[in-house]
């Protein structure tokens, strides 16, 4: 239902010079960057699926989310979304959709919830029996119950949230795109949010397209995992897939004495993260190579102390992305990139 | 469809009762004004009378104009402008309705909260205090409240349109200061067109805030020639098509503009 090939989405950005002659500079001369957000990128989804858009902040998801519901116009490559091209059949899809924004509300501030949701029943102009089936079952699973009167100013933000969550899916839309749907919310909230949107997902084959940068949020609701960085696209693949492809390594940290600079780097070890005295690979080839490993380098570099560690799905990708930070200077390929996953 | 909208307005209406301790100030406003006008009309005119008009019909002049200017739309200008520097715009164009109509529907929730709990108590009160005249001719009745509705829309594209155009230029504040100026000028809050020298009135004639409170007040008190109110409506009507084509042009660059730079 979701077609994406070769998209790109470039933006200008205008460099803003400071002190007084950098305003008069300003006025006239508008010097700007180009920052690509969204790098070249093609995947498709199928209705019903779930899929989790992984990446670090200003890796281009919220971007990708604004051109795939036709907020934005890409800079180049091909978009559709229920055979319709977003940005030119905005309204045509909108009834189609739901949307989540986790910095944005769409309820009404200054009324209480149900008024919002009454309001969104009459602009999607949802059946009277769905709308109370719906709500029946909103309330209930949402804990909407318990604040459903109140006015949305006197809400938390996980209460907020939820409803948020009920308002997108009140119209039975087709997908759901949530933009960090969970970001600064408690752990109960959380569960709670991502609990119904997996039932949704489950139960009604709702299609999910769920951005954030916690990765337990995509682990618990979507089956396939796409993840970005700078841009580009630089896995898709199930979850279970990217798990079984971390489990045979190992990840070792370790203190030396002094720092042994670049110099250190072995065979089967990659270095994923790297601050001096404090090194951290990880070994692809299980449990004895990465004793190996220690003994090996124990041997030419005095050592303080080790960490061994089982590679944790977070922590990988948490070292990789740092990882790529470090290395962004030294230009790798993209399948260099992959490799560092795989 | 019809039903939405009139959701809107409806939610709009009971948002504001969110704030009503406002109203008694409102209400305590609008009295001062009513009350400082018609001072100063009374020293001006004492009993007599200046191009044929007196001090009841200045009171009622006052009283008319002052509530127009309360169902005034202009504000709508910080709704527009929020929505689109925050970039919450996008959450509306989300929706599969109008946003403009949505925002024209949602403003008048407010005018009708401020008529009930504003603008009849203002009237009220100043017919018991100052006493007041009413229209007899049932055609000024009608013309007049056509003349209620051109004012709602047309200070609402006024709104609407200078918020767009702060989107690319100005600040939002220094336009709103200006247009509320106009406003206040031209519409006659202070000094009726009447009373303005041949030069300005013809200034005042060719712009479209005559028709925020005088063109309704002197409507109101039959002093327009029965045979001028239609090519005066017709007037208004040009001006509210005018600013709507104006606006919607704008609109549409700025929805481009957003789409194309993300903001
Ligand atoms: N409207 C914009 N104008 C210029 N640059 C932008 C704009 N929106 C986003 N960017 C830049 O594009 C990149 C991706 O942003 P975004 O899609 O918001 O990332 P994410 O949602 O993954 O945090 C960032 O570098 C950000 O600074
Ligand atoms: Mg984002």
């Amino acid at each position: 239902m979701i077609y994406v090939e070769g998209l790109s989405k470039e933006y200008k950005q205008f460099n803003r010079a400071s002190g007084v002659i950098g305003t008069i500079k300003n006025l006239f001369s508008r010097e700007h960057t180009i920052v690509k957000a969204v790098d070249n990128i093609s995947f498709s989804i199928e209705q019903g699926e779930a899929i989790g858009y992984l990446g670090p902040n200003g890796a281009g998801k919220s971007t990708m989310i604004k051109m795939l519901t036709g907020i934005l116009v890409p800079t180049s490559g091909k978009v559709t979304v229920n055979h319709l091209v977003p940005h030119k059949s905005r309204q045509e899809i909108a009834k189609r959709i739901g949307i989540v924004f986790g910095q944005r509300s769409q309820l009404w501030w200054d009324l209480p919830v149900e008024d919002s949701f009454e309001l969104h029943r009459r602009i999607y102009n949802i059946q009277d029996k769905d709308y109370q089936k719906n709500m029946d079952i909103f309330l209930d699973l949402l804990n909407l119950k318990e604040f459903i009167t109140r006015p949305v100013r006197q809400l938390s933000l996980g209460q907020r949230m939820r409803a948020e969550i009920g308002l997108a899916l009140l119209h039975n839309p087709d997908i759901v795109f949530l933009d960090e749907p969970t970001i600064g919310l408690d752990v109960i909230a959380k569960d709670n949010i991502r609990n119904f949107i997996r039932q949704m997902n489950r139960e009604r084959k709702i299609s999910i397209f769920l951005t954030s940068h916690d990765m337990k949020d995509i682990e618990e609701i979507c089956g396939r995992m796409l993840i970005v960085n700078k841009g580009e696209l630089i896995y898709d693949g199930t979850v279970e897939q990217l798990k079984s492809n971390l489990s045979a390594s190992k990840i070792i940290t370790i203190e030396f004495v002094v720092d042994p600079g670049d110099a250190v780097v072995l065979e089967n070890a990659v270095l994923v993260n790297d601050s001096g005295i404090r090194k951290t690979f990880r070994i692809d080839k299980g449990l004895d190579s990465a004793i190996d490993f220690v003994q090996n380098l124990s041997k030419r570099y005095p050592i303080k102390d080790f960490v061994l560690q089982d590679s944790n799905i977070e922590d990988i990708i948490r070292m990789y992305y740092r990882s790529l930070e470090k290395d962004n200077s030294t230009q790798m390929t993209k399948q260099e990139k992959l490799s560092v996953i795989y | 469809m019809m039903r939405s909208y009139s959701e809107i307005t409806k939610k709009a209406f009971f948002r504001n009762t969110a704030y009503r301790s406002e109203v008694w100030l409102r209400i305590f406003g609008n009295i001062s004004i009513v009350f400082i006008q018609v001072s100063i009309w009374t020293a001006l005119l004492g009993t007599g009378s200046l191009n044929g008009i007196n001090i009841e019909t200045m009171i009622t002049y006052s009283l008319i104009n002052t509530s127009v200017s309360m169902i005034l739309m202009n504000k709508v200008i910080y709704v527009v402008d929020d929505k689109l520097k925050t970039g919450n715009i996008t959450l509306d164009l989300l929706k599969p309705i109008n946003y403009p109509l949505l925002l024209f529907w949602d403003q008048l929730g407010n005018v009708i909260f401020q008529v009930i709990f504003t603008v009849v108590p203002t009237i009220l009160i100043t017919w018991f205090l100052f006493g007041l005249t009413f229209p007899t001719n049932p055609y000024f009745i009608v013309a007049f409240i056509i003349s209620l509705f051109l004012a709602l829309v047309i200070s609402f594209l006024i709104g609407y349109l200078v918020a767009l155009v702060s989107f690319w230029f100005l600040t939002t504040f220094a336009l709103d200061w200006m247009v509320t100026a106009l406003i206040t000028v031209f519409s006659g809050s202070f000094l009726p067109l009447w009373f303005f020298s041949d030069g300005w009135k013809f200034v005042a004639e060719m712009l479209p805030f005559q028709f925020l409170g005088f063109i309704p007040a002197a409507i109101y008190m039959e002093k327009i020639n029965i045979d001028e109110i239609v090519w005066i409506i017709g007037k208004g009507t040009m001006w509210a098509l005018m600013l709507w084509f104006v606006a919607q042009l704008l609109w549409w660059r700025a929805i481009r503009r957003l789409v194309i730079q993300g903001g």
